[in-house]
């Protein structure tokens, strides 16, 4: 009884967590645009989440899993419903959304103080909260997708937030319809997937007992392993009535949600959106593009993981793992403080989506915990640092941009919690130890190794190409770092008469900053330092029980991690506080590959957008010229028989009447001659008549 | 009286009124033809509330299944040793009508309300408009095939002088194509229809009949006659009923319209004003689609079934055709137009599912774009009588300029592209996935024509947004310059007041689809066992 009122007050709670962001977003959108009392209910609607939602996750975590779900509407004899399922991994999500976003939207109530539309931003801030908040506990397939869109429709409204600006709206666009690839290919895997199971139903078919487990490729059909099915299924499968669908479409649906995945979070081929995407506001990138929806594809493949086989997952492990070696590669060279940290994610992301393909599920899970509070934090202290140059900027009439990190340097000493803050954060990037980032990173690349270790010897080239990536991600934080905070202040230096005043800003933006720097470190996820097996998030989540700390890589891997990475960041502070010449060439092919972002947005416009484009053009002038044309030809060859027509009439119908009138006219002329009136023309035709008369009776 | 009679005869007795006043009086018309519309809606709102659901109100093919009901004997010639000539007025409704009947209705208020922007010979427009209405109501509630033809050609007429009179620069051109194309449909429809009425006999008088729902009854074809299913005719050398088939199938897909007959549709849209355009697309479209629904399915079912993958290959096809052209557009409004033909390929596509998802998903597709393309259009009236410019690339920053038009346009676009929580998500969706089931139902369509339908989602979003971009986003910049920028306010209230229920409308449909499947589910339920009968 007692587990059952507890159950249904979680739902309780979890509805309004839910809901709370959609009527703070209603009320703000009533409010005129202006009116700054937009971001307290915002912020107030999400401090309640927060609160609720960890209410929640205390009453489920490591408990068994609450799940409701009443009916919303039928379609021929299929009942389709809404519910709530709560398990470790949505709980787990339900309180992380919530805890990023609260420092979030305290900090956007100073960052966007000045903006014309301040109510219209958290307006939009707190639908993506409530449509990222249901995405993690739905039930059903078809909510999942609506929520899927709605919070890349969120993100849409805020990456062109500011809709003047001719960049940000070829971003927001850009991002929209990449991400639209990805949701067909969601559709399309849910349309199979419903095909296959005849339900919506995500416990149904991925829970514990799911039909999922049950399903696997045989005799090229996409069929239940005989013997296997438990009584407890009541589903047409047991009642045996329905032909499975061929194996290619179980191939199909992997496909789909990984198009779907690749689409969200930033994965190769479809991570060219989120780069630009940074033309949003700050806040929105820290808490949108690098802790939250980005991550909602690795979420997606929390719970779809079931129907996985493994061959699809070693594909995922390939693109993960090359999505987090490209993405490493870009950020090494680029000067835009907020597309490095983009490309840092987009590295990320691929971490955790290898971890999915070699099977560390709880490890993979962790990471996104771990790094969404580290990326979040990172891209508060970008925002700033920028908001900080644009002030001189704006003071001086410069002609700078705000977010080119070579214009900064020395930051430490003006900003110093923006400093230390952005220094935890970093180490927790590059994943030395007691911060959280090591607990999670070096777990991955432990499970890869294993992973690797009984198959083929090709296969080593994942994780070791993992290896390099945490070795990059060291070097371009590093250079991220010295170049912002150390040497001097190279604006200062090219402009010397200029008189910045720098400082860290108010509590509103210290405060979310604190806040989430405590949470990089160690202490929230393990007591333990090294070890990432006794962190509470990794124990909820694992799937199998392994013992912790076997196996030699264990210890070579943190230690060969580690070790490499102080020297890079050594070697980094060398190059970058000190001036010393740059030790590597700037035009080399590599240097131009990496700094033009492996050219694939060139190659994109080339070999699709274009192409599209003039298919549509050809579709209008087959529209125009042989639709169209093949009827105007009608036309014309009607309008052609219609005139011979007329012409038949006028010449030969009439034609031939007039003929006849004629021939009959001229008869009637000469025979009228006869009929002159005189008596001596009759007798001379009656004389005329009797010779002709004799002269045939002579001749016959 | 029948409530169906009343339905039909509001908009008759409304065209009296205004046909009998002065031209002084010419102000009132507007309002005069709003008052029938609004009880026209309240009609049909309450016809929706007393529709009676459950397996015994199917409708279909089952005459005492349908609801009401008015038959009244209204042509009786006896023909001596031919017997009796008999035409019924014969109405009643099922699922399949009232969604659109209620939608219909709606239009209609709101293409009235567009009407405003008409300034000359109001007495003409507004008599042909009621005219209109009337037809477009019968089309849905006729069950007598003399009775759905009367209604069907009696559209043709008002719709041609509408555009042609009081359409743009090319509105000859347009009234003229659309016509010929129409009529061209419905001529060949009317040889079928003879030969129907010719070959089948109602059991209970021995006579020839027109009705829709007898011709469903294979047992009331007379052994030897042409569409008869046991004779096996052939006209041509063509099989009787494959002809028939066909012949009622392009009269329908001309309205629908399916590429390729589909050329009438921009240019009546581009030259049509406002009112017609809205009507045009929020309607005639729709009664395409419930043709083949109710006639080519239910009289000749056998071969829409065999007929099944090329239906949907046209479905297919129209989608991405469509899309692909809208992409191409540079008046907005041939780009809504074109959008229509890819939106509507949904409705074909799911119907040639001939499963219950489909077809609920093809209903809920008409429905849908019913209320989407009205508000489409109407947005795009609202620009146009402002500056008299429709180019995509004339406008850029209107969201500046014009911020609650920019909210409704966004709206309106993406409700259109199929955001979640809209009206055409789920439609569309489930057309998918009643195509996707097909093959291991009934075999009809293959798996890929799902797939390829879904790219026209992704086409969809390509050309909304890009709209969107080139128009309404960035600094402003206006081709007409100042001029234009005084002339562009933002929405009055009249404008405020018609848009706003659109879009709640397809708001709410898209979080309780079931405002429309629950109407309309026994009915699909009781097509689809029909077809699977047959």
């Amino acid at each position: 009884m007692d587990t059952f009122l507890h159950a249904i007050q979680s739902l309780n709670y979890t509805v309004a967590a839910v809901v709370l962001p959609l009527l703070a977003a209603l009320v703000n959108f009533c409010l005129p645009v202006k009116s700054k009392a937009a971001g307290w209910i915002s912020t107030i609607a999400i401090l309640l989440s927060c609160v609720l939602s960890a209410r929640v996750f205390a009453t489920i975590w490591n408990n068994p899993q609450v799940h409701a779900q009443r009916i919303w509407f039928t379609i021929g004899q299929t009942q389709v419903y809404a519910g709530i399922l709560l398990n470790n991994l949505s709980v787990l999500m339900l309180l992380l959304v919530s805890v990023i976003a609260l420092p979030v939207h305290i900090y956007s109530t100073a960052y966007m103080k000045h903006d014309e539309r301040y109510s219209r931003y958290f307006t939009y801030l707190s639908f993506f909260c409530f449509s990222m908040l249901a995405l993690v506990v739905v039930d059903s397939l078809i909510l999942f997708y609506a929520f899927w869109e709605l919070v890349g429709f969120s993100s849409y409204l805020l990456i062109g937030f500011w809709f003047t600006k001719d960049k940000a709206v070829k971003a927001n666009k850009k991002a929209f319809i990449m991400n639209r690839v990805g949701d067909i290919g969601l559709l399309s895997a849910i349309i199979i997937l419903f095909a296959q199971f005849h339900t919506f139903d995500i416990d149904t078919i991925f829970g514990q007992n799911g039909l999922a487990h049950l399903m696997g490729i045989q005799d090229g059909k996409w069929t239940l392993i005989p013997n296997h099915l438990p009584d407890s299924v009541g589903s047409v499968w047991g009642r045996g009535t329905i032909t499975a669908l061929p194996a290619l479409w179980q191939y199909v649906a992997c496909a789909g949600i990984f198009l779907a995945v690749a689409a969200k979070s930033a994965q190769f081929p479809l991570h060219t959106w989120l780069p630009d995407a940074m033309e949003g506001p700050t806040s929105v990138s820290a808490l949108i593009h690098a802790a939250t929806m980005v991550a909602a594809g690795v979420f997606l493949l929390g719970r779809v993981y079931p129907m996985f086989i493994e061959t699809e997952l070693t594909i995922l492990a390939c693109i993960g793992c090359f999505t987090a070696f490209m993405a490493a590669t870009i950020a090494l060279t680029q000067n835009d403080l907020k597309r490095i940290l983009a490309y840092s994610t987009i590295s990320q992301l691929g971490f955790m989506i290898l971890a999915m393909g070699v099977g560390a599920y709880a490890s993979s899970l962790f990471h996104l915990a771990t790094h969404a509070f580290f990326k979040c934090l990172l891209f508060l202290v970008a925002g700033i640092v920028i908001h900080q140059m644009q002030h001189i900027k704006d003071d001086n009439n410069l002609d700078i941009d705000p977010q080119d990190i070579s214009h900064m340097g020395g930051l430490r000493k003006k900003l110093p919690l923006t400093f230390i803050t952005a220094v935890i954060a970093a180490l927790a990037l590059i994943g030395l130890p007691l911060t959280s980032g090591y607990l999670s990173k070096d777990g991955i690349l432990i499970q890869a190794f294993e992973w690797s270790d009984g198959r083929n010897a090709w296969f080593k080239i994942i994780p070791v190409m993992a290896l390099i990536t945490s070795w990059l991600t060291a070097f371009y934080v590093a250079r991220l770092i010295f170049k912002v905070f150390f040497g001097e202040f190279r604006l200062l230096k090219d402009n010397p008469d200029i008189k910045p005043h720098l400082g860290d800003g108010g509590w509103p933006y210290t405060l979310p900053l604190i806040l989430l720097a405590v949470c990089c470190l160690f202490p929230l996820f393990s007591f333990n330092p090294l070890a990432y097996e006794h962190a509470w998030l990794f124990e909820g989540l694992k799937t199998s029980a392994r013992h912790a700390g076997e196996g030699v890589y264990h210890s070579l891997i943190p230690i060969s991690v580690n070790v490499i990475s102080l020297l890079l960041l050594f070697a980094a502070y060398r190059i970058y506080t000190r001036e010393s010449r740059l030790p590597f060439p700037q035009k080399g092919f590599f240097y131009r590959l990496s700094y033009n972002q492996w050219y694939i947005d060139n190659l994109y416009k080339r070999a699709i957008v274009n192409p599209v484009l003039r298919l549509g053009s050809v579709c209008f002038w087959i529209d125009r010229n042989i639709i169209d044309g093949f009827l105007h030809l009608l036309t014309r060859i009607s309008g052609s028989i219609a005139k011979l027509a007329a012409w038949t009439d006028e010449y030969i119908v009439d034609g031939f009447l007039h003929l006849l009138a004629a021939i009959v006219q001229s008869i009637g002329n000469f025979a009228r001659k006869f009929q002159s009136g005189k008596v001596q023309y009759y007798l001379f035709s009656m004389l005329v008549i009797v010779l002709l008369l004799f002269i045939l009776k002579i001749l016959i | 009286m029948n409530i169906l009679t009343l339905l039909l005869l509001v908009p008759v007795l409304f065209g009296f009124i205004i046909m009998l006043l002065p031209s002084s009086l010419r102000g009132s018309f507007k309002y005069l033809t709003l008052t029938a519309t609004l009880i026209q809606l309240g009609i049909s709102i309450w016809m929706y509330l007393h529709f009676k659901t459950g397996a015994a109100y199917g409708g279909i093919n089952h005459e005492d299944q349908f609801q009401f009901v008015q038959k009244l004997p209204w042509i009786s010639l006896n023909l001596g040793r031919m017997g009796k000539m008999q035409i019924d007025y014969f109405v009643g409704i099922d699922g399949m009508s009232i969604s659109l009947l209620v939608m219909t209705s709606l239009v209609l208020v709101i293409a009235t309300l567009s009407s405003w922007e008409i300034k000359s010979n109001l007495k003409g427009f507004f008599l042909l408009f009621l005219l209109l209405d009337m037809a477009v109501i019968g089309v849905f509630c006729a069950l007598d095939f003399f009775l759905f033809y009367l209604f069907y050609e009696l559209m043709l007429l008002p719709l041609y002088f509408l555009i042609g009179m009081w359409g743009g620069a090319r509105r000859e051109y347009a009234a003229i194509k659309f016509f010929l194309y129409t009529l061209f449909g419905s001529v060949f429809m009317l040889l079928v229809m003879v030969g129907l009425y010719l070959s089948v006999t109602d059991p209970a008088t021995g006579n020839h009949t027109f009705n829709i729902i007898q011709m469903m009854n294979p047992a009331n074809y007379s052994g030897q006659s042409i569409f008869s299913i046991a004779g096996h005719q052939t006209i041509l050398g063509m099989p009787a009923r494959t002809l028939g088939f066909v012949v009622l199938f392009i009269a329908f897909a001309i309205k629908v319209p399916v590429v390729p007959l589909h050329t009438w549709l921009p240019d009546a849209h581009v030259e049509a004003p406002t009112p017609v355009s809205i009507i045009l697309a929020g309607i005639l479209l729709k009664i395409g689609g419930y043709g083949i629904i109710r006639i080519c399915l239910g009289i000749f079912p056998e071969i829409a079934t065999s007929g099944a993958f090329w239906l949907g290959l046209l479905g297919v096809i129209s989608i991405l055709y469509g899309a692909f052209n809208a992409l191409a557009q540079k008046d907005l409004k041939r780009m809504i137009a074109y959008s229509s033909i890819s939106h509507m390929g949904f409705v074909l596509l799911g119907i040639a599912s001939q499963t219950a998802e489909g077809i609920s998903g093809a209903v809920m597709q008409m429905v849908s774009h019913g209320f989407l393309s009205t508000m489409l259009f109407f947005l795009v009236g609202v620009l146009y009588n402002r500056v008299h410019d429709r180019g995509i690339n004339h406008f850029r920053g209107l969201g500046t300029l014009m911020p609650q038009y920019t909210a409704f346009v966004m709206i309106a676009f993406f409700a259109s592209l199929g955001l979640p929580g809209f009206s055409a998500f789920v439609a569309e969706a489930f057309s998918l996935t009643g195509a996707f089931k097909s093959p291991t139902v009934n075999g009809l369509l293959p798996y890929w024509m799902a797939i390829c339908g879904s790219v026209g989602i992704l086409l969809s979003a390509a050309y909304f947004l890009w709209t969107l971009q080139r128009m309404f986003f960035g600094a402003e910049s206006l081709k007409g310059g100042n001029v234009w920028k005084i002339a562009l306010t933002d929405l009055n209230l009249r404008e405020k007041l018609t848009l706003a229920p659109l879009a709640l409308i397809a708001l709410a449909l898209g979080i309780m689809p079931s405002l429309v499947f629950d109407k309309i589910n026994d009915s699909v339920l009781a097509l689809v066992q029909f077809l699977q009968l047959k």
